[in-house]
């Protein structure tokens, strides 16, 4: 039996999870009479998150493993997000039928008050969320390990969508979300909510990672922050903010279910403003205080990448067959094309299917903020009007003519123009490029990330990859794909020093290159002036170079040495040093990346402890000869390729430094994409002729 | 070039001599060097023994008074102007390449490819 109301047709489907809801007292009847068939797709869509709710809460009762349950609980909590989300739209269309029944007294306002900006897919991904733990906690391992699990809640519209579950303990140093959430439609005026929530992980000390004997003494013994966990543990919702958030009076909140329950640890909302081609970092708001179970030191941002992708910028706005002809040529000379106005551009292509056949336009005319658009008088020559475009390309202006067969089709035109306008004007930077969105392939393999360890992390061998390529190549694609990811948090300052190529060595004419430390050579005033270079763009200010070279700071003293050691001297390396290729020993997979890179950079302490000179050849001009390689004798060749040899040690971690930088001039060929051997033993060389890690002097 | 202490070291070298250039008030020679008794001898990229401390050439300025001579990055210095490089500090053989008043350093240098062509040599004519 449908239950209907006179006024409208509503319909509460019979044995629908909503009807056994309002059976049980939980959702009020009387705010379903008035749903129209329009919102029976909403009414859909709460039945479905229902049952998926009562699905969790059932796996939770019933699971024993505290991952799984964590898992489940994951899922009530975004199952009932939904439910909010869709009982307050519903909520909101009621409130817009309701107003639509009263007459409208305005005025009829213009065209273009009514337009609407075209919708648009946003993505965010690459969530990271650094952590401030206290260093006594971080590094000495002080305090049992606090674990928690933690997951984002992203909001949009009304589509709501969470991440997978990070365990969270004091081992990591940011909160890593690897999915990529893309939502379709969204409006220029947006507003994506993230949410933060977290859970303890831990109800008892055994669960933990403790031994049993240790476990029972400490339980014995609470101490102060024991006690505290504890007594949280116990009432898991003492500190929280209310959880419904108190806003939905149509809907009972959560049925209460025993088990892990996430707590709102921190939000923030973007909108258009934030959206960029690549990565920054927004404030968030932290709730929740120290004495919560389910607190983490948050440093108190987020970074992610958050796209957008107009469908003005993605899509076909208009299309048809157009006469042009360009300002300046002979009046006669109409060309008839087959116009697709995209993106920022109008592409005029000769037959309609050119276009599907991806063959070049053979005509574009841009259509960007700064062209001008404008429908002239009725062209005496022919029918219909004529519609002029200009462009300002460098200093000139061109102007393109097209002219349509009626009057109807100008102005379908012209309205196609002023919405692609309106659209731009709207999505603002949106539409300067098209900005990547990469759709997360469904099976994209989890990195090996054995300290964020969940059930759901594994590693999986893709069967579309190459059969030929071995375990070895994939496993080494894994480590450079978790190399890349633990890249992104690192500082940049000392990254960079292992970017041999980097573009910071445009940035040595500002530094100077001789940094003379400690005062060590009582000659090394008069020596400056030879050192100090005579190229321009340096400074050689003897007194300035003393006081500016600092070995701590990063920055300066990867500026100082390496690009101008390296920058004069070796301007064809490669024909010296192409014979230096790596031995096949060398080609181990770069497990040791990371630790390499530390303890290159424990060596360079060492080489800089003593008084060092940058050893930076003056560029005197009547020394550098353009080609040198022509000048080198043949015997140098061959004395190189004999007396340069590969020290272990250094050789290991050179090549992972210079490989490890995704630097882009790696060549996708193979799996570990290396650089061509030429290129890649000459960074070798001058990583391993770094004057931080061996003193070398200039005479 | 691996040397057994308490033995004298051979080598096949090679001498070189290179005329100072003169760049304002400062003579210069055009090539730098690493190494020294006082320095890590594992970071050297061009020797061949990991242990030895010798002074090593680690870059040439092209065009410069040390390449004229011929001498090449990679060379081991083992004396300048006789005075022995190959038990030295870093510092002390820089001092004894840059004396003011010296206008010529006569250099005794030695490198791999030396030894392998007088190895070549002896083999392909062998002694009658």
């Amino acid at each position: 039996m449908f239950c209907r109301n006179q006024t409208t047709r509503a319909t509460v489907a019979r044995g629908s999870a909503l009807e056994m809801e309002i059976r049980r007292g939980k959702f009020r009847k009387s705010d379903f009479l008035h749903t129209s068939s329009q919102d029976s797709d909403i009414q859909k869509k709460i039945d479905h998150e229902i049952r998926m709710r009562d699905g969790a809460c059932k796996l939770l009762a019933a699971c024993s493993q505290r991952d799984q349950a964590l898992e489940a609980a994951k899922s009530l909590q975004t199952c009932s997000t939904r439910i909010m989300a869709y009982m307050s739209e519903l909520q909101r269309m009621k409130e817009a039928q309701v107003m639509q029944n009263v007459p409208r007294r305005s005025s009829d306002a213009g065209p273009m008050d009514d337009r609407l900006p075209c919708k648009g897919k946003v993505a965010i991904s690459d969530l990271r969320i650094p952590l401030m733990w206290k260093d006594t906690e971080y590094f000495k391992n002080k305090g049992e390990l606090h674990r928690c699990a933690v997951f984002c809640l992203l909001q949009l519209g009304g589509e709501i969508f969470d991440t997978d579950m990070v365990i969270v303990d004091r081992t990591l140093t940011d909160i890593c979300f690897d999915n990529t959430i893309v939502f379709s439609e969204a409006s220029p005026g947006f507003e994506l909510r993230v949410e933060l929530y977290s859970c303890c992980s831990e109800d008892d000390y055994s669960a933990g990672s403790t031994p049993r004997k240790l476990a029972s003494k400490l339980s014995s013994s609470l101490g102060r922050s024991a006690g505290k966990k504890l007594r949280a543990a116990m009432e898991p919702g003492a500190c929280s903010p209310v959880s419904n958030g108190g806003a939905a009076p149509l809907l009972l909140p959560v049925p209460s279910v025993p088990g892990p329950k996430y707590h709102l640890l921190a939000h923030t909302t973007l909108s258009l403003s934030h959206v960029q081609d690549s990565f920054r970092t927004h404030d968030l708001t932290i709730s929740g205080n120290e004495e919560c179970s389910y607190w983490l030191p948050l440093y108190g941002s987020m970074c992610c990448r958050l796209a957008a992708q107009p469908h003005c910028m993605t899509r076909q706005m208009m299309a048809g067959w157009l006469k042009v002809k360009q300002c300046g040529g002979d009046p006669k000379t109409w060309t008839k094309v087959y116009a697709v106005l995209k993106a920022t551009s109008l592409s005029c292509y000769q037959r309609q299917e050119d276009v599907d056949a991806n063959v070049e336009p053979a005509l574009t005319i841009g259509i960007n903020k700064e062209t001008r658009i404008r429908a002239s008088e009725k062209d005496p020559h022919g029918k219909g009007q004529n519609i002029s475009i200009s462009n300002r390309y460098g200093g000139e202006e061109v102007t393109h003519t097209l002219n349509t067969e009626s009057r109807e089709d100008t102005h379908s035109w012209m309205e196609a123009f002023w919405q692609h306008f309106y659209d731009m004007s709207q999505w603002k930077q949106c539409c300067d490029d098209l900005m990547k969105i990469e759709l997360p392939s469904p099976r994209k393999p989890a990195p090996v990330t054995p300290k964020q360890g969940s059930l759901y992390h594994e590693m999986v061998i893709e069967s579309s990859d190459d059969l030929s390529s071995t375990v070895s190549d994939i496993l080494a694609r894994r480590m450079q794909e978790l190399e890349l990811r633990s890249q992104l948090g690192t500082s940049p300052t000392w990254m960079s020093v292992f970017e041999e190529n980097s573009p910071k060595s445009t940035g040595f004419p500002v530094r100077p290159c001789t940094s003379r430390l400690s005062g060590h050579s009582p000659h090394s005033p008069h020596r400056l002036p030879s050192r100090s270079p005579v190229s321009p763009h340096r400074c050689p200010q003897p007194g300035l170079l003393s006081s500016d070279a600092s070995l701590t700071s990063d920055s300066d003293s990867h500026c100082s040495t390496s690009p101008c050691s390296h920058r004069h001297d070796w301007p064809e390396p490669s024909s010296s040093f192409s014979l230096l290729s790596s031995s096949p020993s060398r080609l181990r997979p770069r497990t040791l990346s990371l630790d390499a890179k530390l303890s290159t950079l424990r060596g360079r302490g060492y080489g800089g402890g003593g008084a060092f000179q940058c050893s930076c050849q003056p560029p005197s001009s009547s020394l550098l000869a353009p080609h040198p390689a022509s000048s080198r004798s043949p015997l140098s060749q061959r004395s190189t390729q004999t007396t340069l040899s590969c020290s272990s040690s250094t050789s290991s971690s050179s090549s992972s430094n210079s490989e490890g930088s995704h630097s882009p001039e790696s060549s996708e060929g193979g799996p570990f994409s290396r650089p061509s051997p030429a290129r890649r033993s000459l960074r070798n060389l001058r990583a391993r002729l770094d004057p931080r890690n061996w003193l070398q002097s200039h005479v | 070039m691996s040397f057994v202490p308490g033995q004298p070291v051979t080598a096949v070298v090679q001498r070189i001599e290179i005329q100072k250039l003169r760049q304002g008030e400062n003579l210069i020679l055009g090539f730098s060097i690493g190494g020294g008794i006082d320095q890590d001898p594992g970071q050297n990229p061009f020797s061949e023994d990991k242990s030895d401390k010798g002074i090593y050439v680690t870059r040439i300025t092209p065009g410069g008074p040390a390449e004229v001579a011929g001498l090449r990055i990679g060379d081991k210095i083992m004396q300048v102007n006789g005075w022995d490089m190959t038990m030295v500090t870093h510092d002390q053989a820089r001092k004894k390449l840059t004396k003011k008043r010296e206008d010529v350093v006569r250099l005794l240098i030695t490198r791999k490819s030396l030894e392998e062509a007088v190895k070549h040599s002896k083999g392909s004519h062998p002694r009658q």
